[in-house]
C-alpha cells in the first residue's frame, strides 16, 4: 500500500464523520415530527451502544446489564430534573439523606446522570475482576433481573410502578426553535460528544490495552498492561455512557417506570452492538438504527403489508438474529469494512477475523 | 477511482441514514381548521395494546372492537340512514407495545403524529396509560375508555382532562367484594393473595375498605411477584394461619397457578373468590383441570358484562349480536368464547355512543366533553348496569353483580351493587 | 490450552467409588445437619415458627430445586461439550412441553411422556447441526447471540402456534397431600424429585457404564484428542444437545403442572437454573444438581422467614448470594479451577 493509499485509508473515518454531522444537521428540514423522534432515539441508543461496544467489544467484558445502566441513567435524571418538590407532588418521599436539589434544567442532568452511573459501573467492574466469562455473564443478568424488582421495591423514591412522569420537555433559554428539534439536536451533539470520546479513547493507549486484554489477558500482562484497571475503567466508561442515554431518554419519553427497563432491553442491546459490529465505533450506529426502526416495521412492515400474525414478528426477528449471525458474525460495520478493504485491494481476501470481532 | 469508490462509499453510508426519511410523508396540507383524524367520510382512531408478550392474552381485545367498528362501517343507522357515524368510517389503527411503556410512548407519538388520529381509544395497561397521559394532555388528544381498572383515570379528570376510564375501577370492585362477604359470610376468615403491584394492591384496599370497622376479618394477605416461579410458600402460609376464604387478586395466569398450589398444599378453602379479570373461562378449566371441578365450583366473582358463554344467555339479544358481529366481522379461526373479544365489542358500543354525543360536527373538545354527559344502557352489559357520567362522577362503571361459578358458566347471585 | 486442576483433596487409600460415596453420604448428612441448624436459629428470631411449616418449606424448595437442578445439567451438559452457554434451553424446554401437552390430547401421560422425549432428543441434535454446527469455532459473543435468537423465536412460535391463553398441564401424580411424619408434602412434590432422581441416575449410569457414554466423556474433554482418536466428534455433539433437550424437556413436564402452560413459563426458571449451573460450577454435573436445589431451598426460606426481604426481593437476594459465593469462590462450589499455561 503506497503512501497515499495508507492516507486515504486514514481520511475515510473523519469523512464519513463528518458527512453524518452534515446529514444529522440538515436532516430536520426533510422529516416529519414522527420521524425526527424516532432519530433522535436512534442518537439516544447510538449512546448507549457506545458504551456496550467499549465494554464487549473492546475490552471483551460481556454484559448481559447493560439496560440496567441506562435505567439508573434514566432515574436519575427524572429525579434530579423534578428535584425534591416536583417529587413531593407526586406523594413520593424521599430519605433526607439523598441529595436531589431542588430540580434543575433537564439538560444539566445529562452528565450528572452519567457521572453517578459510571460510578456504579466502576463499583461493578471491581468485582466483576473476580469474575470470568459465564460468571460475568451471570452476574450482569442478575443485575438486569433485580433492577426493575429494587426499583419497584424503594418505591418512595422511584414512584414504584407507577413510575414518575417529568415535565414534558420544553426548548430552553426561550429559544425560537421547536420542542422537537431542540430535543433532536440536544441528543445528537450528546452522541457526537460520546462518540469523539470513545474514538479518543479506542485509538489511544488505552483502546490499545483493551484490545490487548481482549486478545489474550495474559499475553497484555506480560506487555505491562494492567488488565484490573483497564477493565475496571471499560465499565465505568461503559456505564458513564449508558447514563447518559438514560438521561436522554428520560428527557424525551418524560416517563421512567421499571417496566421501561427489563431484561429484555439488556438482552435486546446486546443483539443490536453485535449485529451493528462489535469492535467497531460504527457498528453503534448501526445497532442503534436497527433497535430503533426493526420493532416497528416488523409490525407493519411499510413495503409489503399482508396480514401478520400477532407473534410473527418476535419469530422473524429471531430467525434474523441467527440468520445475520451465520452470515455476518462480524456485524454489519464489519461488512461495510471488509467491502472497503476488497474494493481497495480489488480483491475478495479471506482474511483472519479472529482480531476485529470481540 | 479508487478515491471515487470512497466517496461513493460515503454517500452511500449518508443514504441509509437518511433513506427511511425519504419514506417520511410529507406533512399533508389540511384546511386550517381542519380537526385532525375528522374528514367528511372518515373518523381515524388509535390505540396500543399488547399483542406479544407477558400480557399478550388481552390481544383480542382490540380485534373484538374492530370487529364492531367494521359492523358499524356496514351496517346503516336506523335513525339517520348513513353508514358509519354520520356517514364517516371508522378506521381503527392498533400496535403492539409489548406491554412496555417505552414503546407505548414511542407508538403513541406514531398515532398522533403520523396517523394523526382523532382520538387514542381503549389502551390497555396501567403503566403503559401513564406514561403517556401528559402527552395526551399536552397536545389536547383524547385519550378515552382506556382498558385498565386503575381509579386514576376518574379521580384525576381535573389535572388530566384528556383521558378517561371505563370499566368498573379495582377499588369499587374490592368493595362489592366485602360487602357480599359482610351480607353473606360475616364470619369469613379471609385470607388475600394479591400481585405485588398497583393492580393488586388497589383491590386490596377497595376490599379493606369495603370491610371497614371488621377489617379484621383479614386475618392474612400474602402478595407474590411476577417473577416468582412457585406460590407454594405464600399459600401454605395462608392455610397455616386459618382462613377459610381465598381471596384471590391476581392477574390470569397466577390465578390458575394459586388454584392449583393451592389444592397441593392440602389447602380445601370453604370460598374462593376472584377478582373479574380473571374470572375467564379459560382460566376456570385450566384451574378446574388441576385442581379438579369440584374445588373451583363455587368460587364467586363480580361482572358488569353479560357472560357470553352462560346458556341462560344463548337467546339474549345482544349476545347473539356479539356472535354474529364476530362471525361476519371478525377474524377467522378465533375461538369467539374467549372473554375478551367479548369486551372489545362491550366497549366499542359506547365509544360509538360517544361519538354519537360528540355530534356530527365532533371536535377533540367535544369528545371529551361527552366522556362527563354519558347516560345509556349498554346492551352487553348486565341488565341494571347503568353507563353514566357527570362533572363530579367520571367512572362510567361502577357496578357489579357478584356471580358464581359452576362447571362451566358464571352465575349472578346478588344484585347489583354500588362500587362508588 | 487450558488444563483443569485437580481438587485438592487429601490423599485417601481408597478407590475412587468408594471416595465418592463417603463424600455423597457426607456431603447428603450434612446437608441434613444444617438445614436443623438453620431451623434452630429460626425458633428463635421467628415467632410463628413451625418445624412442620419448616419441613413444609424445605421439600417444596427441594421440590422447585429439582426442576432448577433439571435445567441446570442440561446446561452444562452443552457447556461441557461445546463451552457454550445455551440461552435458549428454557424455551426449548418450553416448546417440548407444548407438544408434550398437544399430544396429550390425543394419548395417555406416559406414552405421551416418552415421544416427546424422543422428539425432544431429535430436535436437540438438529438445532446443534443445523444452527450451531456453523457458529461453533466463531468467538463466543456471536453464539450467545444465535441462542439468543433461538430463544426469542422459539417464544414467539410457541405463543403463535398455540395461542397464549394459559393452559393446564396434567401430572401423572395426584394433587393430593400426604403426611410424613407430621409434615404436609404434596404428592406432586415428592413425584418430581423422584423423576429428577431416575433421570439422575439413568444419566450417570449412562455416562459412566456405556461406550457411547464414554466416547462423549472424551469429546467433552478434548475435542481435538477425540477426533485424532476416530471419534466422530460432529455427531458426539449433537447427541450431547439432543440429551440438553431431553433433559429440558423433563425439567418442562415436571414444573408445568403447578405453573401452568404459558409461553414465558420457562423464563424465570432459565435465569434461576443458570444461577443453580454457575453456582455448582458450571462444568460439573454434580455441581448443577446441588447447586439447582440449594437454590430452591435458599428462595423458599428466604422469602418465608426473612422479612425485610420479602416477597418481592426474593429473586434479588438469591442472586446476591449466589454472586457472594462466587466471588469468593470464581469456579463455582464444584467447578475446576482454570489454571491457564502459557
Amino acid at each position: 500500500m503506497n503512501v497515499v493509499d495508507r492516507n486515504l485509508g486514514r481520511a475515510i473515518g473523519p469523512a464519513l464523520f463528518l458527512a453524518a454531522a452534515v446529514l444529522v444537521i440538515l436532516l430536520p428540514r426533510f422529516m416529519g415530527e414522527f420521524r425526527l423522534l424516532q432519530f433522535t432515539l436512534v442518537a439516544i441508543y447510538v449512546i448507549a451502544l457506545l458504551g456496550l461496544n467499549i465494554l464487549t467489544g473492546y475490552s471483551g467484558q460481556i454484559s448481559l446489564g447493560h439496560g440496567a445502566f441506562v435505567g439508573v441513567g434514566a432515574y436519575t435524571a427524572a429525579l434530579l430534573s423534578l428535584g425534591r418538590p416536583g417529587l413531593e407532588a407526586f406523594q413520593l418521599d424521599p430519605p433526607s439523606w439523598i441529595p436531589l436539589g431542588d430540580g434543575m434544567r433537564p439538560i444539566f442532568t445529562i452528565p450528572i446522570a452519567a457521572l453517578v452511573t459510571g460510578l456504579f459501573g466502576l463499583l461493578i467492574g471491581v468485582p466483576a475482576l473476580r469474575l470470568g466469562g459465564i460468571s460475568l455473564a451471570l452476574a450482569t443478568l442478575a443485575i438486569a433481573v433485580s433492577f426493575p424488582i429494587v426499583m419497584k421495591r424503594f418505591a418512595e423514591v422511584t414512584g414504584g410502578g407507577g413510575g414518575i412522569n417529568l415535565n414534558l420537555p420544553e426548548t430552553p433559554f426561550g429559544w425560537d426553535i421547536s420542542t422537537r428539534h431542540w430535543l433532536f439536536y440536544e441528543a445528537w451533539v450528546t452522541a457526537g460528544i460520546v462518540f469523539l470520546a470513545a474514538w479518543l479513547l479506542t485509538r489511544g493507549r488505552i483502546g490499545r490495552a483493551w484490545r490487548a486484554i481482549r486478545d489474550g489477558e495474559v499475553a497484555a500482562v506480560s506487555s505491562g498492561v494492567n488488565p484490573a484497571l483497564y477493565k475496571t475503567f471499560a465499565f465505568g466508561v461503559s456505564a458513564a455512557f449508558a447514563g447518559a442515554a438514560g438521561a436522554l431518554l428520560a428527557i424525551e419519553t418524560a416517563y421512567v417506570n421499571p417496566d421501561t427497563f427489563p431484561v429484555g432491553i439488556s438482552i435486546l442491546l446486546l443483539a443490536s452492538a453485535v449485529i451493528g459490529g462489535l469492535g467497531s465505533l460504527a457498528g453503534a450506529v448501526f445497532g442503534a438504527l436497527l433497535y430503533v426502526f426493526l420493532p416497528i416495521y416488523a409490525q407493519k412492515p411499510p413495503i409489503f403489508s399482508f396480514e401478520f400474525a400477532d407473534q410473527a414478528p418476535g419469530v422473524v426477528f429471531g430467525v434474523f438474529l441467527i440468520v445475520i449471525m451465520l452470515l455476518l458474525p462480524g456485524g454489519v460495520a464489519h461488512f461495510f469494512r471488509a467491502l472497503v478493504v476488497a474494493a481497495r485491494t480489488g480483491r475478495f481476501r479471506r482474511r483472519s477475523r479472529t482480531s476485529e470481532l470481540a | 477511482m479508487k478515491k471515487l469508490l470512497l466517496a461513493l462509499l460515503g454517500v452511500g453510508a449518508a443514504l441509509t441514514v437518511a433513506l427511511p426519511g425519504a419514506f417520511a410523508r410529507t406533512e399533508a396540507t389540511q384546511a386550517p381548521d381542519a380537526v385532525p383524524g375528522i374528514t367528511k367520510n372518515s373518523i381515524v382512531i388509535g390505540g396500543t395494546f399488547p399483542l406479544s408478550g407477558i400480557a399478550s392474552l388481552y390481544a383480542p381485545i382490540p380485534r373484538g372492537m374492530e370487529a364492531y367498528f367494521n359492523y358499524i362501517n356496514a351496517r346503516r343507522d336506523k335513525k339517520t340512514g348513513q353508514r358509519g357515524i354520520y356517514g364517516r368510517k371508522i378506521v381503527w389503527k392498533y400496535y403492539d407495545d409489548g406491554y412496555n411503556p417505552g414503546q407505548t410512548v414511542q407508538l403513541t407519538n406514531k398515532l398522533i403524529l403520523e396517523d394523526k388520529v382523532f382520538a387514542t381509544v381503549g389502551a390497555l395497561g396501567t403503566e403503559p396509560v401513564l406514561a403517556v397521559r401528559p402527552l395526551h394532555k399536552q397536545r389536547k388528544v383524547p385519550q378515552v375508555l382506556v382498558s385498565t381498572g386503575a381509579s386514576y383515570w376518574g379521580l384525576q379528570y381535573k389535572q388530566y382532562p384528556w383521558t378517561s376510564g371505563w370499566q368498573t375501577d379495582y377499588i369499587a370492585e374490592g368493595r362489592v367484594y366485602a360487602r357480599w362477604i359482610l351480607q353473606n359470610a360475616p364470619t369469613s376468615k379471609i385470607g388475600v393473595f394479591f400481585q405485588n403491584d398497583d393492580y393488586g394492591k388497589d383491590y386490596l384496599r377497595g376490599l379493606e375498605q369495603g370491610l371497614g370497622s371488621k377489617r379484621s376479618l383479614i386475618v392474612s394477605k400474602l402478595s407474590y411477584e411476577l417473577s416468582d416461579s412457585s406460590y407454594a410458600s405464600q399459600l401454605s402460609r395462608l392455610r397455616q394461619s386459618g382462613a377459610d376464604t381465598l381471596v384471590l387478586f391476581t392477574t390470569p395466569t397466577p390465578t390458575a397457578r394459586a388454584i392449583g398450589t393451592a389444592k397441593a398444599v392440602g389447602w380445601n378453602p370453604k370460598q374462593i373468590v376472584i377478582n373479574s379479570v380473571s374470572a375467564t373461562d379459560q382460566v376456570m378449566a385450566g384451574a378446574a383441570r388441576a385442581a379438579g371441578q369440584a374445588y373451583v365450583n363455587g368460587a364467586v366473582s363480580t361482572g358488569y358484562l353479560k357472560n357470553n358463554t352462560n346458556p341462560k344467555y344463548r337467546t339474549d339479544g345482544a349476545v347473539k349480536a356479539y356472535r354474529r358481529i364476530m362471525a361476519n366481522y371478525g377474524p377467522d379461526g378465533i375461538n369467539i368464547n374467549n372473554t375478551f373479544y367479548y369486551y372489545g365489542v362491550a366497549k366499542a358500543y359506547d365509544f360509538v355512543k360517544l361519538m354519537y354525543v360528540a355530534g356530527r360536527n365532533p371536535t377533540r373538545a367535544k369528545l371529551m366533553a361527552a366522556t362527563a354527559k354519558m347516560n345509556w344502557v349498554n346492551p352487553y352489559a348486565l341488565k341494571g348496569v347503568r353507563i353514566k357520567t357527570s362533572q363530579t362522577d367520571r367512572f362510567p362503571i361502577d357496578q357489579g353483580k357478584v356471580v358464581r361459578y359452576n362447571n362451566g358458566s358464571w352465575n349472578e347471585i346478588s344484585a347489583l351493587y354500588k362500587g362508588r | 490450552m487450558a488444563i483443569p486442576a485437580r481438587p485438592a483433596l487429601p490423599a485417601l487409600d481408597v478407590s475412587p467409588a468408594v471416595r465418592t460415596l463417603i463424600l455423597g453420604l457426607g456431603g447428603f448428612l450434612g446437608s441434613i445437619a444444617a438445614l436443623v441448624l438453620i431451623g434452630l436459629v429460626l425458633t428463635q428470631t421467628e415467632e410463628a415458627f413451625t418445624w412442620s411449616g419448616y419441613w413444609q418449606q424445605v421439600v417444596s424448595g427441594l421440590a422447585q430445586g429439582a426442576i432448577f437442578a433439571s435445567l441446570a445439567l442440561a446446561l452444562v451438559l452443552i457447556y461441557r461439550a461445546t463451552d457454550i452457554l445455551n440461552f435458549a434451553q428454557g424455551e426449548m424446554a418450553t416448546f417440548t412441553t407444548y407438544i408434550a401437552w398437544s399430544l396429550m390430547n390425543h394419548m395417555s401421560y406416559w406414552p405421551a411422556f416418552a415421544l416427546t422425549l424422543v422428539l425432544a432428543f431429535i430436535g436437540g441434535a438438529a438445532i446443534e447441526r443445523t444452527i450451531i454446527r456453523p457458529v461453533e469455532h466463531r468467538p463466543e459473543i456471536v453464539v450467545v447471540i444465535v441462542t439468543i435468537g433461538l430463544l426469542i423465536a422459539l417464544n414467539g412460535l410457541v405463543a403463535w402456534i398455540w395461542n397464549p391463553e394459559v393452559k393446564a398441564f396434567d401430572s401423572p401424580f395426584p394433587n393430593r397431600t400426604t403426611e410424613i411424619g407430621g409434615v404436609v408434602v404434596a404428592i406432586q412434590d415428592l413425584g418430581v424429585l423422584g423423576v429428577t432422581l431416575v433421570t439422575v441416575i439413568l444419566l450417570w449410569a449412562f455416562f459412566r457404564f456405556t461406550a457411547l457414554g464414554l466416547v462423549m466423556r472424551a469429546v467433552a474433554n478434548s475435542q481435538d484428542a477425540s477426533r485424532l482418536l476416530g471419534v466422530r466428534v460432529g455427531w458426539m455433539l449433537a447427541l450431547g444437545w439432543g440429551l440438553a433437550a431431553v433433559l429440558g424437556a423433563i425439567a418442562g413436564m415436571m414444573a408445568a403442572p403447578s405453573v401452568f402452560l404459558d409461553p414465558n413459563m420457562m423464563l424465570i426458571i432459565l435465569i434461576y437454573s443458570f444461577a443453580a449451573a454457575v453456582l455448582g460450577g458450571i462444568d460439573s454435573p454434580v455441581g448443577a444438581i446441588v447447586g439447582g436445589l440449594v437454590l430452591g431451598v435458599l428462595i423458599n426460606l428466604l422469602g418465608t422467614y426473612v422479612d425485610f426481604i420479602g416477597g418481592d426481593l426474593r429473586l434479588p437476594a438469591a442472586l446476591v448470594v449466589l454472586l457472594i459465593v462466587l466471588l469468593i469462590r470464581p469456579q463455582g462450589l464444584f467447578g475446576h479451577k482454570v489454571v491457564r499455561r502459557v
